[in-house]
């Protein structure tokens, strides 16, 4: 067996065991990293080159913001002062969360963001008597979405501008256009889908608001000084991603500034926030970017991408494949190894054409494809996991049925405006 | 359990772990329970009075106030025991004496509080007799949505004793709302 019969075996190998779900993607991405690494097919000197410690860094760094951030209650208060604000109308709350979600999402991590936003979503809902499902739904699209804006809201987009050594104000400038239309389109869809799901008595409405004062945000906050020093981190570390590229510093940098920094000032328990790092997505990142190493190492991802550019003659063919391929592949297998084989892909393709505007199609393709269908982004499967424990069932084809639509829609969109912007009428 | 749930559960255990119990931990904290969620229907208020009491908070009008359309009763209960201990000691002349007192300051403290409501536009039923407090009071309240009860009510209250026994049995063993003034 060649070292690139063997790469690409443990590609597809570990690409099989992670779409399975037999074992956990970590394992099965270490495992096969384990393998690659046994057979020299990586030399273990070559290792720094195929490990992106930019994306490790990145992700490792927002984690310990968000778990110290998270122990000072200051989501739950953003939580219920959405809720009030809504004042006990369907559409204000279909609205106001969609938005709360898609910003909180665009500079933290989906998951986090849903797994603490949704409890106040489903009790609102009971509160209103109404079906969640409309409302879960709008969040699973609204946080998918604002991850697509910005570099550090989605793991994709993190290791693109990580590869492509693309700021976070280009991300911004590129992504960010594209997520705000796309979010009052799906907030749109939704509405006109379930507008006869989404209405309650005068008579309701005065008892929901009664009810909701009842709440009080403040009570939420478990530490005022540490909900104040978060607060102020998270604003710096936001400003400082604006600057990053100016200050010529790696965005990883500015998070690992930001976590340190929130350490040292909260006095929070270093190993309790250490503990809550996910070190299994981190063990996945690391042990897929080897494995993708290896099929570059060995010169299969030249070869691939030689075969695409035989068939994609322009950079408005490129685009276009490479944002339904990566979109519709991404609403069926995870993106994260999508993207980490397709980045290698349009680099060589760089050889040939400009691939500035393919790395934006990839983001949206990779970030907005998890839109299309329930298992395709880690945000949908938390909002329908939640759900089912609260008795509350969304099956496959509901989801398919809305989803396919909106991932249709919102993707279409965005290629629309990078043609415009980077191809031309 | 179905594939699509069981593949759904185990993608979110992998995904969440444990983080969803802690989030759920730290809602349950300042959230209502579902039963508390439900606001109960007020169609009828009951209001004992006595000669504890000399008048209802401006608040607690406001409050009653957003239930006009129920019904409400106002009830002066003078108690028969401290009036049986009067005829057994001092005779049943003195006995009358206090019963003929007794439902003057009644009646008046009665229609002083129904003019108060009725400026409200609330027109509140009357009702005096001779009765055990809290056991009449507990019976009563079954037939009621709302209780709305002095702090006072049956005994004088102190700074070391805020709350009158009478008013502590009564809220220990009835199953409606209760609003202590």
């Amino acid at each position: 067996m060649t070292p690139e019969t063997v790469a690409v075996a443990v590609f597809l190998f570990t690409y099989a065991l992670v779409v399975s779900e037999k074992i956990h993607r970590a394992v099965a991405a270490m495992f096969g990293a384990s393998v690659i690494l046994f057979l020299k097919i990586v030399p273990w000197e070559n290792i720094p080159k195929y490990l992106d410690l930019n994306t490790l860094f990145l992700l490792m760094g927002m984690m310990i913001i968000v778990n110290t951030a998270r122990n000072s209650g200051l989501f739950e208060y953003v939580a219920i002062k959405t809720a009030k604000l809504a004042r006990g109308s369907p559409i204000r709350v279909l609205l106001l969360f969609s938005i709360v979600t898609a910003v909180i999402s665009s500079v933290l991590d989906n998951v986090t963001t849903v797994l603490l936003l949704t409890p106040m979503l489903l009790y609102i809902s009971r509160l209103m008597e109404l079906s969640p499902i409309p409302f879960l739904l709008s969040e699973i699209f609204a946080s998918n979405i604002g991850g697509t804006a910005t570099l550090i809201g989605d793991p994709p987009n993190i290791m693109i501008g990580s590869a492509a050594k693309l700021s976070f104000n280009e991300f911004l400038i590129n992504m960010g256009p594209i997520a705000a239309i796309d979010l009052g389109v799906t907030i749109l869809i939704i509405y006109l889908a379930y507008n006869n799901a989404l209405k309650v008595t005068p008579k309701k409405k005065v008892m929901i608001i009664q009810t909701l004062r009842g709440l009080d945000e403040k009570a939420a906050i478990r530490d005022i000084r540490l909900f104040r020093k978060s607060v102020a981190i998270i604003l710096f570390v936001v400003a400082l991603f604006f600057l990053h590229d100016r200050l010529g510093i790696e965005p990883a940098v500015v998070a690992l500034f930001g976590a340190s920094l929130i350490l040292l000032w909260t006095r929070e328990d270093p190993e309790g926030i250490f503990e809550k790092i996910e070190w299994p997505a981190l063990f996945f990142f690391g042990g897929l970017f080897i494995i993708v190493g290896a099929l570059e190492e060995t010169g299969t991802i030249a070869k691939v991408a030689e075969w695409v550019l035989t068939h994609v003659h322009t950079q408005g063919e490129a685009l276009l494949v490479i944002t339904w391929f990566s979109a519709f592949s991404s609403a069926i297998v995870d993106n994260i190894p999508l993207t980490a084989a397709m980045i290698p892909l349009i680099k060589h393709m760089g050889a040939s054409m400009n691939v500035y505007p393919l790395w934006w199609a990839l983001s949206l393709g990779a970030c907005l494809g998890g839109n299309g269908t329930a298992i395709g982004a880690s945000a949908n499967v938390v909002v329908i996991g939640i759900a089912e424990r609260e008795d509350v069932r969304i099956t496959f084809v509901d989801f398919l049925k809305v989803g396919m639509i909106i991932m249709i829609i919102t993707v279409a969109i965005g290629v629309g405006i990078l043609w415009i912007r980077y191809v031309g009428w | 359990m179905g594939l699509f749930s069981s593949l759904i559960q185990r993608k979110f255990k992998d995904i969440a772990g444990k983080r969803y119990e802690r989030v759920l931990k730290e809602y349950r904290d300042f959230l209502l329970t579902e039963e508390e969620m439900v606001l109960p229907e007020i169609k009828s208020v009951l209001i004992p009075l006595d000669r504890f009491i000399g008048e209802i908070p401006v608040d607690v009008y406001d409050t009653l106030s957003a239930y006009r359309d129920a019904k409400f009763v106002l009830l002066y209960i003078i108690d028969i025991h401290v009036s049986y201990m009067i005829e057994q000691t001092l005779g049943v002349k003195a006995s009358e004496e206090f019963k003929k007192k007794e439902k003057e300051e009644g009646m008046k403290l009665l229609g002083k509080i129904s003019r108060n409501f009725e400026a409200l536009g609330i027109n509140p039923q009357l009702r005096l007799f001779f009765g055990d407090k809290s056991r009449d009071i507990i019976s009563l309240a079954q037939k009621h949505d709302l209780l709305v009860l002095s702090k006072a009510y049956g005994s004088e209250i102190t700074k070391t004793h805020p709350l009158s026994p009478v008013v502590l049995k009564i809220v220990q063993h009835v199953n409606i709302p209760v609003i202590v003034y």
